[in-house]
Order: structure tokens, then sequence, then C-alpha cells
């Protein structure tokens, strides 16, 4: 078991560097770091509580055997651009400027890793620390050139920031897309990231991001993934947040055989304020496993989740929720639900919503249900006049329609609501 | 406020930790292939239980101690140093009471466990009928011959492999099998004792049958096994209660019940544990790693397990129910109290195969001191569970801010009829809920009686009377009226 283990990380390391040029922006002992934790712990199987539903090497393993780093050139993206945003392109895990739009917003600052400042190195590992996971030790080690988005102090962001991942594969490949967005003080903004493929090959998306909310600072982040049977994808947001902030995201997943992301918000300082809202729908063989971990250190914090699941086929959905609160978290309020409907026989849903608390003066609470559409409700509407199909999706809808509503840009929800159900 | 009537109960001695002194005799510590040999010279075994014995210790060779699941960090047990073998010496067969050394008599009256027959057990008038296992052996079974007249088998477990070889050799491992986990795998390789009990077709248990166990001799480790067999259309409810003495050094615990019901059968499992749980300074304390697991084997078979958890350093315990025949059904209540340094990580597991079963999980966790209180626990619908139900609820309650509380429920559905909720909250006693009834003249102490006593009432409910009055003095905390 070990050996194979051993053997995977391996050729992967060994199958992505060979076209990779040397990542210099990282720094060194993040580097070293990175690899030797690589080493010891390989790429993460089932026998990984963390991984017990996701079985990534063995996935690396039968769908991944020769990862070749060849790739399509991307010319254009006009049918891909969100109207009412403005758009940034990541091509195959790099930043392309050419691609992407000037960003003449006021307040905003946009550095590539080339051309990092100082303070954007320092953030660089400093909350996706490369020791304490493989996928983010192995972005760590083959980053892509991605970028540090800046919002300065007291602007407040009216346009929203598409980030569109866009992988064009023509062999197997293995892409490392990372960046650093970033909140100073007292400012807003909204950001969408969203992930597609093109290609004719499939690709791993090793994605790694690390977000910063400075005092009083408020972000609202979208994540779409929507890469095909083509996609596969290990998606880890880093975000810590400080006093006062909030932090919202919502993730649909679309499409992609397999989905994991991994959410960690650290609520770091006192009164601020997290919510975590996720969709997705499977089908055929998909995996989508959504992961979230929600750290209260410091007191009357609050934090809120809710995902919800429509598993079809002989997909699998799962949903692991950690909420810690730790011993200074006092008055912390948190909640956590997840909601699912199995649709077929063959569909599997696993579900771990998990608290662990050290402080007594608290409120937390999680709920789950997983169960099949109403037979009552369907009733209802057959009787009205509605038939099978149709009744079926309106109630499909109206279960998804919780998450969608938190969506505050019109674009992405059309996008969205034309393409859930 | 609040705080002194948590510290009264945190202060509070643990009652039982007295020593019996009893001439016994006790194997030198250490594990080996010769020791198993003598242990079941000893108890005069058949070959095939020598064999089974010596299977289940070379399975447990191959095995490491497991650590990896817990919150907290806990000294490596050492199983060359503990002593597998310990009783009374005065030999215990025999049949009148009064054979019973009266040490031994002694110590369970203290306890309040009643070795004669139409006695009272914890101040309760009550018909119970009790094998009482003192260290390693059982002393004492009573109500035996009451009982053989419906055809019902209750006795220990070494009379059992004696005198009904046939049932032992059919359903013992069925449930559990020696390859099933560490301390399981070590339990089938040097078990001593325990009770086993055959409730025939269509018989309905007069009495609550109940077992007692107590360890007594320093520097010995416990391991029963209990075997359950509820034959078609029976009833039978179970007691299970335990106590040590206090000691400075850390005793192991490790158990296994086993329980199958038949066609229309129902076993309920009663488990009051109040092994010593060690000092204010979590020094010393019984390690409590129990695998118990029920098999709902035919069609509206039906397990149900309640515990009230006091006791013990630390204790691993997931009573567990299989839902193998259609329409059968699993229960589970539970309250968890832990102070000082304890750490309880309890919970259960539901596997449904069957077609419309059902599963009720009700966990209550109340934490105090410095103590860690996890719920850990798995709702599996296989392919096939048609219209299967689970409903759970797993609640912590925390005194103070330096323990913790924490749930771990996995879940997986794999049947898309299965309808699964599970919810779970934590909080402290509300400072409102307080106001609320010291404005009307309930004084804070019994404000946190009647809070505590209201938040675990579902589960007290649950238990036979006689356990609910111990139960009752367990939690420590005087609670209103009757209860049960």
């Amino acid at each position: 078991m070990i050996l194979e283990k051993t053997q995977t990380h391996q050729r992967v390391i060994e199958q992505i560097s060979v076209l990779n040029a040397k990542v210099d922006f990282m720094n060194d002992t993040a580097l070293s770091n990175a690899l030797t934790y690589l080493e010891e712990k390989g790429i993460p199987n089932n026998k990984n509580e963390e991984y017990k539903y996701c079985n990534i090497d063995s996935i690396l393993k039968t769908d991944f055997k020769n990862i070749q780093q060849q790739f399509n050139t991307v010319s254009t993206i006009n049918n891909l651009r969100l109207n009412d945003c403005l758009t940034l392109v990541v091509v195959n895990g790099n930043f392309s400027e050419k691609l992407s739009d000037k960003l003449v917003l006021k307040g905003v600052k946009l550095f590539s890793f080339n051309s990092l400042e100082n303070s954007g190195k320092q953030l660089l590992t400093a909350a996706a620390k490369s020791n304490s996971d493989s996928f983010i030790a192995l972005n760590t080690a083959f980053s892509g050139i991605g970028f540090h988005l800046k919002i300065l102090k007291n602007e407040q962001t009216q346009i929203p920031i598409q980030i569109l991942y866009i992988n064009s594969a023509s062999a197997e490949s293995f892409v490392n897309p990372r960046n650093i967005i970033e909140l100073e003080e007292n400012s807003s903004a909204t950001i969408i990231e969203h992930y597609i493929n093109i290609g004719t090959h499939k690709v791993f998306t090793n994605f790694v991001s690390e977000k910063y909310l400075a005092q009083n600072s408020n972000l609202k982040s979208y994540t779409l993934q929507n890469e095909t049977s083509l996609g596969y994808g290990v998606y880890t947001n880093q975000v810590k947040v400080n006093k006062h902030a909030n932090y919202q995201n919502t993730t649909v997943t679309l499409s992609g055989r397999l989905v994991r992301n991994n959410h960690q918000v650290i609520l770091s300082e006192d009164n601020c304020e997290a919510s975590l809202f996720g969709l997705f729908k499977t089908s055929n063989n998909q995996l989508v496993d959504n992961h979230t971990l929600i750290d209260h250190q410091k007191p009357n914090c609050q934090s809120n989740e809710l995902y919800k699941g429509i598993i079809g086929d002989k997909s699998t959905g799962v949903f692991n929720g950690k909420i810690f609160v730790r011993k200074d978290a006092q008055k912390t309020n948190a909640y956590q639900s997840s909601k699912n409907v199995l649709l077929s026989d063959e569909g599997c849903i696993n579900t771990k919503p998990q608290l662990e608390i050290f402080a007594d003066d608290v409120k937390c609470s999680h709920g789950t249900s997983t169960g099949k559409i109403d037979e009552n409700a369907l009733f209802y509407l057959n009787a009205r006049g509605l038939g099978k199909e149709s009744a079926k999706k309106l109630l499909l809808s109206a279960f998804a329609n919780e998450v969608i509503d938190k969506i505050e840009v019109d674009s992405l929800k059309e996008i969205i609501e034309s393409q859930i159900i | 406020m609040s705080n002194e009537i948590i510290q009264e109960h945190i202060n509070k001695d643990y009652e039982w930790g007295f020593i019996t002194n009893v001439e016994s005799e006790t194997f030198a510590p250490g594990l080996n292939e010769n020791v198993i040999g003598a242990l079941s010279k000893k108890k005069n075994e058949p070959e095939w239980m020598l064999e089974f014995r010596l299977k289940a210790f070379r399975h447990w060779q191959t095995l490491s101690q497991p650590s990896h699941w817990a919150n907290f960090p806990y000294p490596k047990v050492d199983f060359q140093a503990t002593s597998y073998y310990s009783a009374p010496k005065k030999k215990p067969e025999l049949k009148s009471l009064d054979d019973v050394d009266p040490e031994i008599r002694k110590t369970f009256e203290k306890l309040g466990i009643s070795l004669e027959e139409q006695k009272r057990l914890s101040g309760v008038k009550s018909n119970i009928a009790v094998d009482a296992v003192f260290d390693s052996v059982s002393v004492k079974t009573t109500f035996r011959e009451t009982l053989s007249e419906k055809g019902i088998i209750f006795c220990s477990f070494s009379e059992a492999i004696q005198e009904h070889p046939e049932l032992i050799k059919k359903y013992m491992g069925m449930v559990v099998p020696y390859t099933d986990n560490f301390y399981a795998a070590l339990n089938a390789a040097v078990f001593s004792d325990g009770s086993f009990c055959y409730i025939p077709k269509g018989v309905r248990c007069p009495m609550e049958l109940s077992t007692y166990f107590r360890i007594n001799t320093g520097g010995t480790g416990q391991f029963e096994r209990t075997l359950i067999v509820a034959d078609e259309n029976s009833y039978v409810s179970y007691l299970e209660g335990c106590t040590a003495p206090q000691r400075d050094e850390n005793q192991l615990h490790a158990a296994v019940v086993e329980i199958i019901a038949y066609k229309n059968a129902e076993v309920k499992y009663s488990t009051v544990q109040n092994w010593y749980p060690g000092d204010k300074n979590g020094k010393g304390g019984v390690y409590n790693f129990v695998t118990k697991r029920g098999l709902c084997i035919e069609d509206n078979s039906k397990i149900s397990w309640t515990q009230v958890e006091t006791g013990s350093a630390i204790t691993w315990k997931y009573p567990s129910v299989i839902l193998k025949g259609n329409n059968s059904v699993g229960e589970f209540y539970s309250v968890a109290v832990t102070n000082n340094y304890q750490e309880a990580d309890t919970g259960t597991k539901m596997i449904h195969i069957g077609k419309n079963t059902r599963s009720t999980i009700i966990s209550k966790g109340i934490s105090a001191g410095f103590s860690n209180n996890s719920y850990r626990g798995l709702v599996q619908m296989r392919k096939g569970a048609t219209n299967a139900r689970n409903f759970s609820q797993c609640d912590s309650l925390l005194m103070g801010d330096k323990c913790g509380a924490h749930t771990f429920p996995y879940i997986e559905i794999k049947d898309k009829t299965a309808v699964v909720e599970h919810e779970a909250t934590t909080s402290k006693i509300g400072e409102d809920q307080l106001f609320y009834c010291k404005q009307r003249g309930i004084d804070t102490e019994k404000a946190i009686a009647l809070i505590v006593n209201g938040y675990c009432k579902e589960i007290l409910n649950k238990l036979p009377m006689e356990f609910a009055v111990e139960a009752q003095k367990l939690l420590a905390v005087s609670l209103e009226g009757s209860v049960g």
C-alpha cells in the first residue's frame, strides 16, 4: 500500500515537472517544505480520514496514467465573459494578461506572480501552508503563474470581477492555478471564480487560493464549476477573516468528473462573520466532495453554512462540514445545514457534519437530511395537470433556489438557473 | 452560582471505590499462548474453545493498538502488565447463596445488588435475576430455577460453554467476529466469563435479567462476553451495571456484547456504566473499550440500546444494530456525563439492510471539568434498504469553559427511498432559563437540577425503573421526583 502511494505521487511529480519552469516567485522554505511533505505523505487515499469518500490516489492512478502537459492556445473568450463584470483570465493554470480586461476600476491593483510586491510575497503561502495538505504542497511546488488581486483601503468596488479559469488540453494534463485575493481595511468586492474546460483531454486542476480580509472588509465570492466530464480537480480556498469583516461564498457545481472543494475559513479576530453556501447537481459517475472547515478562534463570531445536493445516476455526493470552536471563542454562533435529494438507485450520498467545541457559551447546531422527492408534493402537482417530469423539475428547482437566491450577480444567476435543472 | 453545583458534582467522590478483601487467585501479568492455555484449562474448557481463543490471539498479534481517532492522547496500554485471570479463591460453584463468600456478598450488598432472590435492588422492590461477575468469574446467578421453568437459559458464560456448547458454538462470534477490531480480538482470546441468555420461541421473559460487573483485584483487566439470543416472538429486557475500586493505575475493561433477535423478537439492553473514572487530576480510572452489537436477523425484530455513561477514564463504546430483517427496528438512547479529565467517545452504528427498517438515535452529552465528550456515529443505508428511515439527534451540554463537546456523525446513503435526518445542538444552561426558574421561586440549585433532568428525561424514561433510580443518583444532581 505504502509503496503504491509513493509511486503515484512520484510519478505525478515527475510527469508534471518535465515541462514546468522553476517556480521562482515562491520562497525557498515553502518550496522545500512542500517537497518534503509530499515525499512523506504522498497523495491521500481513502485510508486518510479526510479523503475517506474521495480516493484521489486511485483516481490519479487510473485516469491520469500519462500526464503529458500539452495544451492548446486559447485566443478568444468572448462567449464565456459575463457581461456585467470585468474579466481576468487564467489559461491552463497561468494568468493571461492578453486575454484579461484592463482593470480600470479605481482602487483595485493587480500583480502577476512574476512582479509581486513584497507584501504579496509575504502573503503567498501565509494562509495556505505548504506543509498542511498534499495538494497545497503540490501546488506550491509547481504553481502556475497566478496573480495577487488587491482591493485598496476604503475602496468599495461596484463592478464584480470575474476570474475565468479555462483549461484546454490536447493530452492528459495537470495544472496548478493559484491566486491571492486581498481586501484591505474597509474595502469591499465581489468576485466570481468560474472554471471551464474547452479542450479535448482530461485536465486535473489543483487550485489554491488564499483570501485575506482585513478589518471591516466585505468579500462576496462565487464559485462556478463547470469543467465537463474531462475536468478533475481539487479546489482549495484558504480564507483568513479579520475583525468585523464578512466573507461570503456560494459554490455551484454543474459538472466535473471529480470535484473536491476544500474550503477553510479562519475567523481569526472577534466579531467577524462567514457564510458558505453550496449547490451541486451530479450525474453519470461524477464525484463531488465538499469539505468545509470553519475555525472559530475568537469570540462573538458567526458562521452559517447551507449545502444542497441533487444526486443522480451513479454519482456520489459528499458533504463534510467541520466547525471548530476554540477555547477563546465564547459567544460563537454557528449554524450548519446540509440537505440532499437522491434521484437514482445507484447514487450515493455521504455526509459528515462535524462539530468540535471547546468553549461553553456558544450556540452551535447542525442539521442534515436526505430523502427522495416528496411523493405527496408530486401527486399534488400531477393532480393539477402538471406532467411527471415538469412537476419533478419544479420541485427540484424550488429545492435549488434556496441557494441560487443567494447569488446577487444577475448574469451568473441566469447561467446557473438555465443549467441546473 | 451554577458553578457551585457543578463543582459539587465534580468534587463528588466516587462512592464505589472500596476494595473487598477476599483471597483471590490471580494469574501473573503477561499474555502469551501459554497464559491462554492455562486460562482455558482453569475453566475446564473443551478443545474447540481453546482453538477459538488461540485463533483470536494469533489474529490479535497482527493488529496494532488503535489510537488515531481519539481527540486526546492516551498512554498505550501495556498488555503484558495486565493479569488476565483473577477469581475469588473460594469456589463459587455452589448451589446455595450461603456458600458465596460473605465478603463478596457484602460487596454486592454494599453496591445495592441483592444476591438473595426476591430482595431489593437500589431501594426499589423488584424481581430481577442477577448474574454477578466478580473480577473474572461469575459468582452467582439468581432466579435460575424460576427462569428455567419457562425454558429460559440464563447463566454464566463458562457454564454455558459446558452445558450448552451447541448454542455457544452457533452464536459466539456471529455478530462480533474476533476479526472485528483490536479489542474484540483481545476479548475473544482472553475472555474470562460473562453471561449467556437464551429466550426460547414465544416466551416473554417475566423479569428483568441483569449482569453486574465488579473489578476488584488490582492490576487485572476484565474481559467478559455477553451473548443474548432471542428466538421468534420472544422478549427480554436486560440490564448491565458496573463499578470498580479506586486505584491509581488504569485498569482495562474490554467486553464484547452480542445480541441476536429472530422474527418478531425484541431485546432491550440497558447499561448504567459507572467504572471508576479516575481522580480529580485524571489519575487512574478504567479504560472502557467495549464492542457491543446487535443483529436483527429476521423480520420485525427490534433491538434497543439504552445507556447511561458516567464512569471510566476513557470510554470507547459504540453499541450498534445491524438491521437485516425487513421492518426491523434499532434504537439507541444515550446519556454520557464526563467530568474532571474523563474522555467519552461513544455513539452508535445503524446499518440498514432490510426493507422498511427504522432506527432512532438520541444522544445527550454533558461535559464538565476538563473532560471531552464526543458522539461518533454511523448511519448507513445500504442499497435495497427500501423506505428505510433514520432519525438522529445529538445534543451536548457544556458546563464550564474548559471542557469540550464534539460530534462526528457519518451518514452514508445508497438508497434513494431512504430518509435520513440528523440534527445536533450544543449549548450551555441558558441564563434566561435560570432566570425564568428563579423568578418563580426555584433556587439555582434546583433550577439546574430541573434543567438537567429535563435535558436527559427522554433517555431516563427509556430505562427500566430500577436503573432509572441508579442513573438519577449517578447524574449526581438531585433530580426531581420520579423518573421512569
